[in-house]
């Protein structure tokens, strides 16, 4: 993974705007890409409330980029994808859908002309992947879900969104546990940095989508995972859709889809611990695309990908006596 | 290395009080106006942890009615051992998770948020900084 830039390094990543239209309505979507233009498109959503920031790691991600043509979006009134000029969005609540989810995500792909792409979301971004697979799999080569279940109830929060509550910093913290002790200390508050970010309402806004409108306990068997394979990856410290909710999705949409643990992660892996994630999502990458034959492991760990331990956190020296 | 001083004790609740008021955490971007009374609960026993601007003012031992307090933290024994450890195991590592699990999905074995909900989100990040502290205390500095 390439971290080591130095003094006058310029990173591989462009940003710029594409517009796609949506329920109707014209949207600005900003996007980074990294990659060869003729590489296998990879789509990379952030997770509610955040922007494309997330996958900063990945996009410079030689390993990775030598071969994907790797697109990081931020979603309408996220990022820099401001909202539309066209609507008076002011006067009523910000409030995602899983219908307005997919529009979003296939208007995207089709804006950007990509050829069987492959999609990949955490979190809002993961569970979307069972409507995807549902109602579009025409569109997509294959689906990674990170942090992916058939239901994610409870955090659909009014403190989340409260002008007595410093919601800018609430927004952040109350995901600060969703990542793992052993991630190291500054991905994890770059991660919540990202999330302060965020504009007001929005985060609560995409929550109503995981936390209410996504609800496919008694529909995995309309998941047409047999025509586009999907992918539930969920790491050992995601607390809102445990491992163990993973597999149980993938098991109740049967043919087609592979769950897999990662071990030592969390919500966030792509910014919480890029270096892991990266060589997780690798071996993820190589079977989609033929070029690994053997099978998955049921629970990926650090040693399979030869990444070494961090240290725990909270670390902080103790002050000298 | 964990501490040899045994969890929740006399000695151990003096040293998570320097912590705290060690932190530099606890200083920055507001947090020194954290200044809510909360209760921990490790099984039967509980103890009042007094904050004055972000610091702790006072330890108590089995508040009374003559206290006061806006929220609290309760859990057994073990689960408040797994989240003092130097590696906490998945969903005993932080308060909003182990909650989460007990409030949302009904489990057994974790810590549970008891009180005032606007208040503890008014002050979430310096609460939770305070607790993160307990596992900081009980590794002898967290390194």
């Amino acid at each position: 993974m390439s971290t080591s830039y130095q003094p006058g390094d310029v990173e591989p990543i462009t940003g710029k705007y594409v517009h796609a239209e949506v329920e109707g309505v014209d949207h600005r979507i900003y996007f980074e890409e990294a990659g060869p233009e003729d590489g296998t498109p990879l789509l990379c959503q952030h997770t509610a409330g955040n922007n494309c920031q997330e996958w900063r790691h990945l996009l410079t991600d030689e390993d990775i980029t030598d071969e994907f043509r790797v697109i990081a979006h931020d979603l309408p009134y996220h990022g820099k994808s401001v909202p539309p000029t066209t609507q008076e969005w002011w006067t009523e609540d910000y409030t995602m859908t899983a219908k307005k989810f997919t529009e979003t995500l296939v208007a995207i792909a089709d804006a950007l002309d990509l050829e069987d792409p492959i999609y990949m979301g955490s979190s809002m971004g993961g569970n979307i992947t069972l409507e995807l697979a549902d109602w579009y799999p025409d569109r997509f080569r294959a689906l990674i879900g990170l942090e992916c279940g058939a239901h994610s109830p409870g955090f659909y929060i009014d403190w989340l969104d409260h002008p007595q509550v410093n919601t800018t910093e609430v927004n952040a913290y109350a995901c600060w546990g969703l990542m793992a002790p052993q991630s190291p200390e500054q991905f994890r508050r770059e991660t919540m940095y990202l999330y302060e970010q965020g504009a007001t309402g929005v985060f609560k806004g995409d929550l109503y989508y995981y936390s209410v409108d996504h609800d496919y306990r008694d529909k995995l068997d309309q998941v047409n995972a047999d025509e586009c394979p999907l992918y539930i990856v969920n790491g050992e410290y995601d607390y809102l859709t445990t491992p163990e909710d993973g597999r149980q999705t993938a098991e109740g949409v049967g043919d087609g889809a592979v769950a897999i643990e990662m071990a030592e992660i969390g919500h966030f892996p792509m910014s919480e611990h890029p270096e892991l994630f990266n060589a997780y999502v690798r071996e993820i990458l190589d079977v989609i695309t033929g070029e690994r034959d053997e099978a998955l492991p049921d629970v990926i760990t650090p040693d399979d990908v030869g990444i070494e331990y961090h240290p725990p956190g909270p670390a902080r020296e103790k002050p000298a006596e | 290395m964990a501490t040899e001083t045994e969890f929740a004790s006399h000695e151990w609740w003096e040293s998570f009080k320097e912590t705290v008021n060690d932190d530099p955490e606890m200083q920055v971007r507001g947090h020194d106006k954290f200044d809510e009374n909360f209760y921990v609960e490790i099984g039967d026993e509980r103890v009042l942890i007094e904050m004055h601007g972000g610091q702790i003012s006072e330890i108590v031992p089995n508040p009374t009615m003559n206290h006061r307090w806006s929220f609290g933290v309760e859990g057994d024994r073990e689960a408040w051992e797994e989240f003092v450890q130097e590696t906490p195991p998945a969903f005993n590592h932080e308060i909003i998770a182990s909650h989460y699990r007990s409030a949302v999905r009904n489990e057994d074995g974790h810590l549970q948020l008891t009180g005032d909900n606007k208040k503890i989100f008014q002050n979430l990040r310096a609460f939770q900084r305070t607790l993160d502290l307990m596992r900081v205390t009980h590794n002898d500095g967290g390194t």
